[in-house]
């Protein structure tokens, strides 16, 4: 496909997805497209940390929940306005990020999967345990919080764009700078990297809190949504599954992988999972297996190199 | 000090029902390098197959060991020969996947055959305790903590006197070497992933016994495992003994004297401040990639 039919495309359908609330749609579509925005969104922070790095992290959830819990209390106790909230959400996680990033992103392979889980389940267990140790209300422990109610789907639908276009915008952004090819030599060859002057520790770090950072808004985003949280909603660990799987099927390390494996996996949860909830998992296992055993490169990568040769 | 002692005992003896789970998850890992996230259905396997002989022909669970060794081994045989084997060379974060979605298939199969009811394997024994001054020892739980010894003495019987074991430890030390000398790697990688299969299902048979089982029990399972394993050194078989003693004992130390919630927070600060200070495992006998 030549360069500029392509881009042109691509305006056509931004355009189209931006007209889409003023569409006369049904209540429930618009909800499927806004959740879908925001899987990719979430998709495309984990594809930053992992895909370009290839370090696998299983807590990404960790910094989602830090933002929906920030976003929550901030918005029911402070009464800050929601835009604030999710902005802190996103800072506090990245800061958080830093000084958990350092140590573990010195691991290699398994070690720092295992690192990053343990990191998001004891999140989840720190704010599920806090109140009742420290004797004061404040996490409300698995009670979770209440915000206030939020607006309808049409707000969420066009949050969740800007956020998606934004790290979509971000991912695209490293892919041709020099700090997105520095992450690819790291992928590749981290001692050959290190060796050709590349500040490896410091690039991973700075992958990782910018993936933290997006994660975090969309916790905060997510938690408005949902107008109720606990810590086993927000920190599930099948979260950080999900975004794993749908940047495999997509394509790791591409730009619009998560883009294609967010929506695919998405669609297939709403046709499925309401009436055979038990079949869809299973679906996903099969197709997990197959994408790994066929096509490792995911949606995107394969067809890349389908296209080249 | 009673209370100390018995919450040392406790601990002693969760650290064993942790170890016999996660030897299998250590000696997969050593020799193939393989993070088996589906390493907890293998225990939810075993302990739903002595549910069913049990529960249909009421034959005890402890007979029903032996069976749910011969099964998972099959099982982990099969698998290793015909699905993972052929990822085994990939970069790791392809077999964390693949062995991810095992997991889903496994896992959710499960649910929909046997429902999310939780389960229990009831004997005439369950309750019986042995009493040695004031301190109370279950006789299922010590049982596994035999077993436990038994699997980590046995495992090194296999590795150190046998000629499969040194082919095994041939392969994990250099794979290319050791296709040189004549052994025949993926065999090897199919006889390994079955040991490791079957001695994680026989601790799944022990364990029903006095923990409830239901289908979606197995991701926990890994979960610890993982700790027991990093805590023991990744790889080193002996490791899982301490590993697991460790972490039981913290657990239950903490749950009785602090807060039993805290005690799963601790697991994982625990958890991650090894993996930060030393990633080769208490004794530091532990692969690091």
């Amino acid at each position: 496909m030549p360069k500029k039919l392509s881009r042109m495309i691509l305006i056509l359908i931004t355009m189209g997805l931006l007209i889409v609330p003023l569409g006369g749609f049904s209540e429930y579509f618009i909800r499927l497209l806004a959740m879908i925005f925001l899987w990719i969104g979430k998709t495309g922070c984990w594809n930053i940390i992992s895909g370009y790095t290839g370090y696998i992290d299983f807590g990404a959830v960790g910094y989602y929940g830090i933002g929906s819990y920030v976003t929550a209390l901030l918005m029911s106790k402070g009464h800050t306005p929601f835009l604030v909230s999710i902005l802190v959400s996103g800072l506090v996680s990245a800061s958080i990020a830093l000084p958990i990033g350092l140590p573990t992103l010195r691991l290699r392979g398994a070690y720092f999967g295992i690192a990053t889980l343990a990191f998001a389940e004891a999140m989840k267990q720190i704010i599920l345990e806090f109140d009742k140790t420290a004797g004061v209300n404040f996490f409300e422990g698995p009670h979770g919080i209440t915000l206030p109610m939020g607006p309808k789907n049409e707000f969420f639908y066009y949050i969740g764009f800007g956020v998606m276009m934004v790290v979509i915008g971000i991912a695209y952004w490293i892919k041709r700078s020099k700090f997105g090819y520095a992450l690819r030599a790291i992928h590749e060859a981290e001692q050959a990297a290190e060796l050709s002057g590349v500040d490896t520790l410091r690039n991973k770090v700075k992958a990782y809190m910018i993936g933290a950072f997006f994660l975090g808004v969309i916790g905060g985003v997510e938690a408005y949504w949902l107008t109720y949280i606990t810590p086993h909603m927000v920190f599930d660990v099948l979260i950080t599954i999900q975004m794993v799987v749908m940047s495999l099927l997509g394509g790791m390390g591409t730009v619009f992988g998560p883009v294609v494996g967010a929506s695919f996996l998405t669609t297939v949860y709403e046709l499925l999972h309401r009436d055979f909830p038990y079949t869809y998992t299973i679906i996903v296992g099969f197709i997990i297996v197959v994408v790994v055993l066929l096509m490792p490169k995911g949606i995107v990568g394969t067809l890349k190199t389908k296209v080249k040769t | 000090m009673l209370l100390f002692l018995q919450s040392l005992m406790n601990g002693i003896l969760l650290g064993g029902i942790y170890a016999s789970y996660s030897a299998g998850f250590s000696l997969i890992f050593g020799v193939m390098g393989v993070i088996n996230i589906f390493h907890g259905e293998m225990v939810m396997l075993g302990a739903f197959l002595t549910y069913w002989i049990f529960t249909l022909f009421h034959i005890d669970p402890f007979l029903t060991v032996p069976l749910s060794f011969f099964s998972l081994f099959i099982f982990g045989y099969l698998i290793q020969r015909f699905v993972i084997n052929r990822v085994v060379e990939a970069p790791p974060m392809i077999s964390y996947l693949l062995t991810f979605g095992i997991h889903l298939i496994i896992a959710y199969t499960a649910l929909g055959i046997w429902t999310a009811d939780f389960r229990t394997v009831t004997t005439g024994y369950s309750g019986m305790n042995a009493n040695i001054g004031g301190i109370i020892i279950p006789y299922a739980r010590l049982a596994t903590f035999v077993l436990a010894l038994i699997v980590v003495a046995g495992l090194y019987f296999l590795l150190y006197k046998t000629e499969i074991g040194r082919a095994i430890q041939a392969t994990a030390q250099d794979k290319e070497i050791a296709r040189l000398m004549g052994v025949n790697i993926r065999q090897i990688y199919a006889i390994t992933f079955g040991v490791g299969a079957a001695i994680t299902g026989m601790a799944g048979s022990l364990i029903s016994t006095y923990f409830i089982i239901f289908p979606q029990m197995g991701l926990s399972y890994t979960i610890i495992a993982f700790c027991v394993v990093v805590l023991g050194g990744m790889g080193y078989i002996p490791g899982a003994l301490w590993g697991g003693l460790i972490l039981g004992v913290v657990q239950s130390l903490t749950a009785t004297y602090l807060n039993a919630g805290l005690s799963g927070a601790l697991t994982f600060i625990l958890l991650f401040i090894m993996l930060i200070l030393r990633p080769t495992g208490i004794l530091g006998k532990g692969i690091v990639e």
